[in-house]
C-alpha cells in the first residue's frame, strides 16, 4: 500500500500546469486534494509517473457568468454547504453534497478531481449529468466544453485526453419556477452510495412542465431517465405518480448483481429512491407556488 | 484491598495512560526506527490453492539498489505448529514461508528486504512466482465432501477435528418433550480490525548475544517462548517488547509466523529488520473470525421448560491452525458454552472445524461466543414466539436462579444475577415494547425490541487449559511490586496493556493495599526483560487475575510496612492501618509513621528495622483462575427502527445490564462494554469478509469491509449489578469481551420482532433486511 515511484511538480500557473501535462502525456496526472487519486496510487491501481500539483492555481471560484454558474475545478466540497448561489439555484446539488464522504474528504476533495475520477457512485458526476452541465477542459492548445452526458464513458473512464485537465464545470442557470431534490442511500453515512436519484422540476399552475432525472447505481456511470422525465410532464405536483415512476424506471434498468448487493435489491432501492426524490421535489415546488 | 474502606477500587479514576495516548507521545511499533535498518515486504500468495512451480528473483538484480530475498527454501523446516493433543485432530503446520504449496490468498511466499520501505515494495513487484493452480476447497459443504481431496498430505478428509460433549440423557429429554424445535443459524466470516495493524521489528546484538523483537502483540512472553523453541535460542537471550499497542481485540493474541521469521532474518542479515503491516495485509492475512453454522434442536415441555438441547456445530477454519488456541478452539468453545444461563439437564453437542482455502480463524473479541449466543438466543425467541410466550417470560421460566450451579456439562457457575438482570431490562424496555407493538400495523416503518441474555466464562486458569489440552498450557498471571526508598511504587505486570486501562486499574489496586495514591504507582508492562512470565492479555482475565496478583503482591509489602511501623510505634502489626500515606495506629490515630519513612528504613536506614527482618520492599505474586473460571452475566437489548422500503435499520437504543462482580473502575468498565458493543454492532450489521467461489477475497479495503462508524452508533446505556465472586482475590470477574458477545443476538431478535420473521443469519445489512421484509412490501 505504498505508491510506485513518481515525480512531483508544483504548477505555478494554469499555463504551467498545462505545459507540464502536455509534456508528460499519458504519464502525467494533475493532483488537487488527492482523495481519489492517492488511494488508487497506494493500491498501485494508478501509477502516474508525474504528479502536477495544481493546488495553488486560482481555480476555486463559484461565480455567475451570463447564463451559467461556473465552479472552478479546485472548489472544495465544503464550499457548497453555505454558498447562497447553490442554495438558490441548485437545490438538488445542495442535497447531494450532504452525502459526500466525511469532513476530511469534504475539506480536501475538489470538484475537478471528483469529475475526473468518475467513480460511478460519486455525487458530483451525477449532479453534473442531472443539470446538463458542461465540463470545461483545457490542454496546452485547446479549450473544449464537453456536455456531462458525453463526458462519463464508463466506471472511472472519461472523455479526457492525455494532456487535458478539467478547469471548471458550468451549470446552466434555471428559470424562476424551478426546484429539485437528491436522495441517496448507503450502508453507513458517508459511504459510496448504493444508489442515488436526482430530480429537477419546472412547474406552472400546480403541474410539472419539465423534468430531469439522474440515477447512480444502475449503471457504470450516472444515467438520465428520459422516459420518466417525459412521464412526469403534466403530472400535478400534489400527486405526481411517483411510485409508478419508480416502478417504471426500475423495470428499465439492469443494475449490477455482486457481493455488495443483489440486482433485485438495487432495483427495489432505486424504485423507492425515485419515488422519494420526486415526492420531495414536488413538495418543495408546492411550497414555492 | 483495604477491606474496611477501599478508597480507589471502584472509584472513577481517569486513565493515566490517556495523557500519553491522547497527546501523541505514545510510541507504537512503527515509531521504532533503528540505524542501518532493513525494511521488509511480504510477497503473498495471489491464488488460494496452488503448487509453487518457480520463484524468479532475477528481475531484482537490475533495480539499481540492494535487495535481499528469502523464500521457503531458505526457511525450510521453520513453521508454526498449533496442535491440540486430541486423537481426533489431524496435524498440520504452517511454514514461515510457503514450501511448495500455498493454501490461501495472502499466505507469505517470500520476503524482499531493502533499505527503504518504498524500495522494498517496488522490488517485491519484480519477484515472479509461477503457480500451478489446484482446485479450491471453498466452503463448509465442500470441506465435508469426501470426494474433494484434503488440503494436506496424509489427511483423510478436510475435517480437521470433530469432537463431542454431552451431559444427561438426551434421548429421554426428546421422548419427554411436547415440542421439538430444530433450527440452523449462521454467523458470517469477519476480520478483526484494531486501529493499529500488526508489525514486527527485530535486532540481534552479537555483543551480548541477545535477540530483541518488538512486536505489536498481546502476548510478549509467549512470543519469546515460541521463538526460543523454533530458533533454538535460550529464552534468557531473547527479549520481546510490545510497545504501545493500538488495540488488539484478540487478533494480536496469537503468535504469528512473521514474529519468528523476522527474528530469524535479523540474525541472518546481521541488521535490524522492520515490517509494518498494511491494512490490506491485515484484512486478508492476519486472522479471521466467526464463520459458524449451528444446527440446534431444543426439547421443550408442554409448560415451556427447556428439557434438552442437541447441537451440531461447524466452523470454517480456513487453511491453518493458529497458535496457541488452535483450530479446535473455536468449535470447542461453542460446544462448551451453549448451555448458557438456562437450567436444563440434557445436552449433546457435536462440533468440528473444517479446512478451506481461506485465511485461518483466530481469536477475536468474544471468541465463538458471539456466534454461540446468536444461535442460542435466536432459538429462545423462535421458541417463545411459537409457544406464544413473551421473550422475557420464557427466559425467566428457564433461567438459573440457584448458585453455585453445576451445569449439564459439570461446569460450576459462581454467584450471578441472571434473573435480576432480565427483570431490570424488562423494566427499562417497557415503553419500547409498547411502541414496537403499535408499529405492527405499518408496512413501511417497523420498530422491534430484542434481547440477548448470556453468561461469559472469564478468568480461565490453568485447569481449564489443561482440560482443553491447548498449547497455551497455563493461565496464571504474575506481578512484581516494588516500593522504592522514596515510597514510590513500581508494578511490573505480566499483562500487556493495549486499551484496557491497566496502567490505571492496577495502580488503584496497589494504592488501596498500600495506603497510598494511584498517582504514586508506575505500571510497567509488555517487556519480557522487566516483567514476570505470564501468558498475556486476552480472554477477559486481566482485571480478576492480574488485579488479583497485584493485590496479593502489594499486600505482602503492606504486611512488611505494618511490621516495621508496629516496631517503631511499639504496637502490634494488626493494630496498624495503612491509609493516606501513613501507617496509623488504629486506636490512637495521632500515632503514625509516614509510609515514605518506612520505605526509607526498609532500604536505606536498615539499622532501624526490627531484629532479623530482611531488607527491601519487593514482592512477587501470581494468581491463577478457578477450575471453571468465574462467570460474568449480562442482558443486552436493541431497539431497532426498520425502513421497510429500503431495508435500512436505525438503532434507536442499545441497553446493557451487566454484572462483572467487583468493579475496579466504573469508567473503564463502561468503556470496555461500549467498545465491545460497537464491535458487536459491526458483527451484527456490517462487517463481512467475503470470498468468491475461487477463494479470492473481495473485501480488501475499508471501502468494502465496513466497520461501524460513529454516526450509526446510538448512545449505549450501561447499567451495573455487582455480585462479587469468591473465586478471585478482589471479587472481580472478567468483562473485556462481554460487550461484543450480545449485540448480534439482540439486534437479530429486534429485527425478528419488528418484521415478524425468523432471522437465521448475520450480517443484517440493508440488502438482507430488505429481503427479510419482502412479505410486508407484498401486502402493502
Amino acid at each position: 500500500m505504498r505508491p510506485a515511484s513518481f515525480e512531483y511538480h508544483r504548477a505555478t500557473s494554469l499555463d504551467h500546469a498545462l505545459e507540464l501535462l502536455h509534456q508528460f502525456g499519458d504519464e502525467g496526472r494533475p493532483i488537487a486534494g488527492g482523495q481519489s487519486l492517492v488511494p488508487m496510487m497506494n493500491f498501485r491501481l494508478a501509477r502516474p509517473g508525474h504528479l502536477v500539483d495544481i493546488n495553488r492555481l486560482p481555480l476555486n471560484v463559484i461565480e455567475i457568468d451570463g447564463p451559467v454558474l461556473r465552479i472552478g475545478a479546485l472548489t472544495r466540497h465544503i464550499a457548497y454547504f453555505d454558498n447562497p448561489l447553490i442554495a438558490k439555484y441548485f437545490p438538488a446539488f445542495l442535497d447531494a453534497v450532504h452525502y459526500i464522504g466525511h469532513p476530511t474528504i469534504r475539506r480536501n476533495g475538489s470538484i475537478g478531481g471528483s469529475i475526473s475520477h468518475a467513480d460511478p457512485t460519486a455525487e458530483l458526476p451525477a449532479v453534473a449529468v442531472l443539470y446538463d452541465a458542461d465540463i470545461v477542459v483545457r490542454s496546452l492548445e485547446t479549450t473544449r466544453k464537453i456536455n456531462a452526458a458525453e463526458f462519463f464513458l464508463s466506471a472511472y473512464v472519461t472523455a479526457l485526453e492525455p494532456g487535458e485537465m478539467v478547469v471548471a464545470i458550468e451549470f446552466p442557470l434555471p428559470p424562476e419556477a424551478y426546484t429539485g431534490s437528491f436522495v441517496e442511500l448507503s450502508e453507513r453515512s458517508g459511504d459510496f452510495g448504493m444508489a442515488s436519484i436526482g430530480i429537477t422540476l419546472e412547474f406552472a399552475d400546480g403541474a410539472i412542465t419539465k423534468a430531469a432525472m439522474v440515477c447512480s447505481g444502475a449503471d457504470l456511470f450516472p444515467i438520465r431517465a428520459p422516459e420518466i422525465e417525459e412521464y412526469l410532464v403534466g403530472k400535478p405536483l400534489a400527486s405526481p405518480g411517483s411510485a409508478e415512476a419508480g416502478a417504471i424506471f426500475a423495470a428499465s434498468i439492469d443494475p449490477a448483481d455482486d457481493h455488495i448487493a443483489s440486482a433485485e435489491y438495487r432495483r427495489g432501492l432505486i424504485a423507492e429512491l425515485t419515488r422519494r426524490a420526486i415526492d420531495i421535489a414536488c413538495t418543495r415546488a408546492l411550497e414555492r407556488s | 484491598m483495604n477491606a474496611e474502606r477501599p478508597k480507589f477500587i471502584g472509584a472513577r479514576v481517569q486513565r493515566f495512560e490517556d495523557i500519553r495516548l491522547l497527546s501523541g507521545t505514545a510510541r507504537y511499533i512503527a515509531d521504532i526506527d533503528l540505524p542501518n535498518m532493513l525494511h521488509l515486504t511480504f510477497v503473498r500468495a495471489e491464488t488460494a490453492h496452488a503448487n509453487i512451480v518457480d520463484i524468479d528473483s532475477s528481475g531484482l538484480a537490475d533495480l539499481g539498489f540492494p535487495t535481499w530475498v528469502f523464500t521457503g527454501k531458505d526457511t525450510a523446516g521453520l513453521s508454526m505448529k498449533a496442535h491440540q493433543d486430541y486423537p481426533e485432530m489431524q496435524y498440520s503446520e504452517q511454514p514461515l514461508l510457503a514450501e511448495g504449496k500455498v493454501r490461501f490468498v495472502g499466505e507469505p511466499v517470500a520476503v524482499v528486504l531493502a533499505e527503504d520501505a518504498y524500495k522494498a515494495e517496488d522490488a517485491a513487484e519484480h519477484l515472479l512466482v509461477d503457480y500451478d493452480l489446484l482446485p479450491v476447497v471453498g466452503n463448509m459443504e465442500q470441506a465435508r465432501d469426501p470426494s474433494i481431496p484434503p488440503l494436506f498430505d496424509g489427511w483423510s478428509s478436510n475435517v480437521i477435528v470433530q469432537r463431542g460433549m454431552k451431559g444427561g440423557d438426551i434421548e429421554a429429554a426428546k421422548a419427554a418433550a411436547a415440542h421439538v424445535f430444530k433450527r440452523t443459524y449462521k454467523t458470517q466470516r469477519q476480520a478483526g480490525v484494531p486501529m493499529e495493524g500488526r508489525g514486527v521489528v527485530a535486532y540481534y546484538n552479537p555483543a551480548d548475544r541477545v535477540l530483541t523483537v518488538w512486536s505489536s502483540t498481546q502476548m510478549p512472553h509467549l512470543v519469546r517462548t515460541y521463538i526460543s523453541e523454533e530458533l533454538g535460542l535460550p529464552e534468557s537471550r531473547i527479549r520481546v517488547v510490545a510497545p504501545d499497542v493500538g488495540g488488539g481485540f484478540g487478533v494480536k493474541g496469537q503468535v504469528f509466523g512473521d514474529e519468528i521469521l523476522i527474528g530469524w532474518l535479523a540474525m541472518k542479515t546481521g541488521r535490524p529488520v522492520r515490517w509494518i503491516e498494511d491494512r490490506r495485509e491485515h484484512l486478508i492475512a492476519s486472522i479471521h473470525a466467526r464463520d459458524h453454522q449451528h444446527t440446534l434442536e431444543a426439547y421443550v415441555s408442554a409448560d415451556g421448560r427447556l428439557l434438552g438441547l442437541k447441537a451440531d456445530i461447524t466452523v470454517d477454519n480456513g487453511a491453518y491452525s493458529t497458535y496457541p488456541f488452535t483450530s479446535a478452539g473455536e468449535p470447542g468453545m461453542v460446544g462448551k458454552v451453549l448451555p448458557g444461563p438456562y437450567d436444563f439437564r440434557a445436552y449433546e453437542a457435536t462440533f468440528r472445524a473444517v479446512a478451506t482455502n481461506k485465511c485461518p480463524i483466530g481469536t477475536y473479541r468474544g471468541v465463538a461466543r458471539p456466534s454461540a449466543v446468536f444461535s442460542q438466543e435466536r432459538l429462545m425467541d423462535d421458541i417463545a414466539k411459537e409457544l406464544g410466550l413473551d421473550p422475557f417470560e420464557f427466559r425467566l421460566k428457564n433461567i438459573i436462579r440457584q448458585f453455585p450451579y453445576k451445569n449439564v456439562l459439570g461446569f460450576t457457575y459462581d454467584e450471578g444475577s441472571y434473573a435480576q438482570a432480565l427483570e431490570k431490562m424488562q423494566v427499562l424496555l417497557a415503553d419500547d415494547v409498547a411502541e414496537a407493538e403499535a408499529s405492527r400495523t405499518s408496512s413501511t416503518k417497523r420498530i422491534g425490541v430484542g434481547i440477548a441474555c448470556f453468561i461469559e466464562q472469564t478468568a480461565h486458569g490453568t485447569p481449564d487449559f489443561t482440560r482443553r489440552r491447548v498449547p497455551i498450557e497455563t493461565g496464571y498471571i504474575a506481578a512484581r511490586v516494588d516500593m522504592a526508598p522514596d515510597g514510590e511504587v513500581t508494578i511490573d505486570l505480566g499483562l500487556q496493556n493495549h486499551g484496557q486501562g491497566l496502567e490505571t486499574t492496577m495502580a488503584q489496586v496497589a494504592a488501596d493495599a498500600l495506603g497510598i495514591r494511584p498517582e504514586n504507582v508506575y505500571v510497567r508492562h509488555g517487556d519480557t526483560m522487566t516483567t514476570p512470565y505470564s501468558v498475556g492479555t486476552w480472554g477477559s482475565r486481566g482485571g480478576p487475575l492480574g488485579g488479583g496478583a497485584v493485590h496479593v503482591a502489594a499486600t505482602k509489602i503492606a504486611d512488611k510496612l505494618r511490621a516495621i511501623a508496629a516496631h517503631l510505634l511499639q504496637t502490634k502489626p494488626d493494630q496498624i492501618e495503612l491509609v493516606d500515606g501513613r501507617a496509623v495506629q488504629r486506636d490512637n490515630p495521632g500515632s503514625y509513621v509516614e509510609i515514605k519513612k518506612l520505605a526509607r528504613i526498609a532500604q536505606r536506614n536498615v539499622e532501624q528495622l526490627p531484629e532479623g527482618m530482611g531488607t527491601g520492599l519487593e514482592a512477587h505474586a501470581s494468581v491463577d483462575g478457578a477450575p471453571d473460571g468465574c462467570y460474568s452475566n449480562a442482558v443486552h437489548a436493541a431497539v431497532v427502527e426498520i425502513d421497510v422500503p429500503t431495508g435500512k435499520i436505525k438503532l434507536r437504543r442499545f441497553v446493557v445490564v451487566e454484572d462483572c462482580g467487583t468493579i475496579l473502575n466504573p469508567l473503564v468498565v463502561d468503556g470496555q462494554v461500549r467498545g465491545g458493543v460497537v464491535q458487536g454492532i459491526g458483527s451484527a450489521m456490517l462487517e463481512h469478509f467475503i470470498y468468491d467461489a475461487e477463494c479470492q477475497p473481495l473485501t480488501t479495503s475499508f471501502a468494502d469491509y465496513l466497520m461501524p462508524l460513529a454516526p450509526e452508533i446510538p448512545n449505549i446505556e450501561v447499567h451495573h449489578i455487582e455480585t462479587p465472586t469468591p473465586l478471585t482475590p478482589l471479587g472481580a470477574k472478567g468483562l473485556g469481551e462481554g460487550g461484543a458477545i450480545g449485540p448480534a443476538a439482540a439486534i437479530a431478535n429486534a429485527v425478528s420482532n419488528a418484521l415478524g420473521v425468523a432471522v437465521t443469519s448475520t450480517p443484517l445489512n440493508m440488502n438482507s433486511v430488505w429481503k427479510l421484509s419482502q412479505h410486508l412490501r407484498e401486502t402493502a
